[in-house]
């Protein structure tokens, strides 16, 4: 049973690659992964035990929900909840001001994003 | 995606072995999930078997940590369940204290029983005027090996004036404190060391009495503590072992009531 309590930010990596992951859509465990995977997801190498577990807490914290959505029943899908919903926007807004900050300070090489 | 081959089978069949070693609740609710990314991994032609591999070994590794862990904490670090073992913990430490301590004090007054009536019947004897070479009965005894009583009578500055105790050829005498205690409070019960060293450690049950009188001074009566310490060192053991069993039984009791009221996913 979901306790919907927002986990403390700052987020770990990998509840965040996968909150990132799942913002787009449902999505079953290798797509979340291979997601993280990727720069623009994150940069995080997670494994299968390390996304499963993650899930099961995520899911225990009522981040996130099995969909329901099938391909193949080895395969489960995954979507956002409204917390986990929230809780991802937070962290973004965190993320955000950190950045903005670090641009202020002239921290990125190059001068960063435009 | 990849065809399967030989060696993508042989890493899939790994890789179900490997997930038995998970937790049996997480292996229930995740294992053919986990399976299924792991061949979608295999699979994707954009990894190769050699970032692969090791990401999962590694992954293999800490979560198998992290969720045996999980599982522990979610079986035994409840609450109540500390509590009831704590309590039960510090009862059984209490206990076999008091298993230690009460034959310890038991075994260490009576220890004293024969030196009481020496001390008394010597005192009495000098202070009848009897002379303290003919007051105290003759022999010696080398109170470093003999077990029996010895009595050993002081003059009023603490300085020996007869003796049935030798130690390396000399008379004992206890420190120049304890003579001052007696002098005030007539009599003092005490566990004397006259000897230290590896081997050569010897202690003895005394008592100590003020002698009144025209001639005044001080008697002991002593005892080699060799057998009553090696007792002593007998019931520490005893209550010792007892101690570990009743925390081996707490801490199975525990784990056992722990395993079989832990929380189930519904």
């Amino acid at each position: 049973m979901a306790t919907e309590t927002a986990p403390a930010a700052p987020l770990t990596p990998a509840v965040f690659a996968i909150l990132l992951s799942l913002a787009e859509g449902d999505k079953h465990g290798y797509h979340i992964m291979k997601d993280a995977r990727a720069p623009q997801g994150g940069g995080i190498q997670m494994g299968p035990g390390t996304l499963y577990g993650s899930l099961e807490r995520m899911m225990r914290d009522g981040l996130v929900e099995e969909s329901g959505l099938s391909d193949d029943e080895r395969r489960r899908y995954y979507r956002l909840t409204k917390l986990g919903q929230s809780v991802l926007a937070a962290e973004l807004e965190r993320l955000d001001a950190a950045v903005s900050s670090a641009h202020a300070l002239g921290l990125f090489p190059h001068g960063g994003r435009s | 995606m990849r065809q399967s081959s030989p060696s993508t089978d042989r890493l899939d069949r790994l890789y179900a072995l490997a997930l038995c070693l998970y937790p049996a609740p997480f292996r229930r609710g995740y294992a053919p999930a986990m399976r299924q990314a792991f061949r979608d991994a295999l699979q994707d032609r954009t990894l190769s078997r050699r970032t692969l591999v090791p990401l999962v070994l590694r992954d293999l590794v800490t979560s198998l940590a992290k969720e045996h862990l999980a599982m522990l904490r979610d079986t035994f670090a409840r609450p109540a369940l500390v509590f009831n073992a704590v309590v039960l913990s510090a009862l059984a430490t209490g206990l076999a204290l008091a298993l230690y301590a009460i034959p310890q004090q038991v075994l260490r007054q009576g220890a004293n029983d024969p030196q009481i009536q020496l001390a008394d019947d010597l005192a009495a004897r000098l202070e009848q005027g009897i002379a303290p070479a003919e007051a105290v009965p003759a022999g010696s005894v080398d109170i470093a090996r003999s077990l029996s009583s010895f009595v050993i009578a002081y003059d009023d500055q603490g300085r020996p004036l007869a003796s049935q105790a030798q130690l390396n050829g000399t008379v004992p005498a206890p420190p120049k404190g304890v003579f001052d205690y007696v002098r005030q409070h007539g009599e003092e019960r005490l566990s004397w060391q006259p000897a230290f060293g590896n081997g050569r450690s010897v202690r003895i049950a005394a008592v100590i009495q003020r002698v009144g009188g025209p001639h005044p001074g001080f008697v002991l009566a002593g005892r080699n503590m060799r057998e009553v310490e090696a007792r002593e060192e007998q019931v520490e053991q005893m209550a010792g072992l007892t101690w570990i069993g009743m925390l081996a039984v707490i801490l199975v009791g525990t784990a056992a009531f722990g395993w079989y009221a832990r929380p189930r996913a519904a």
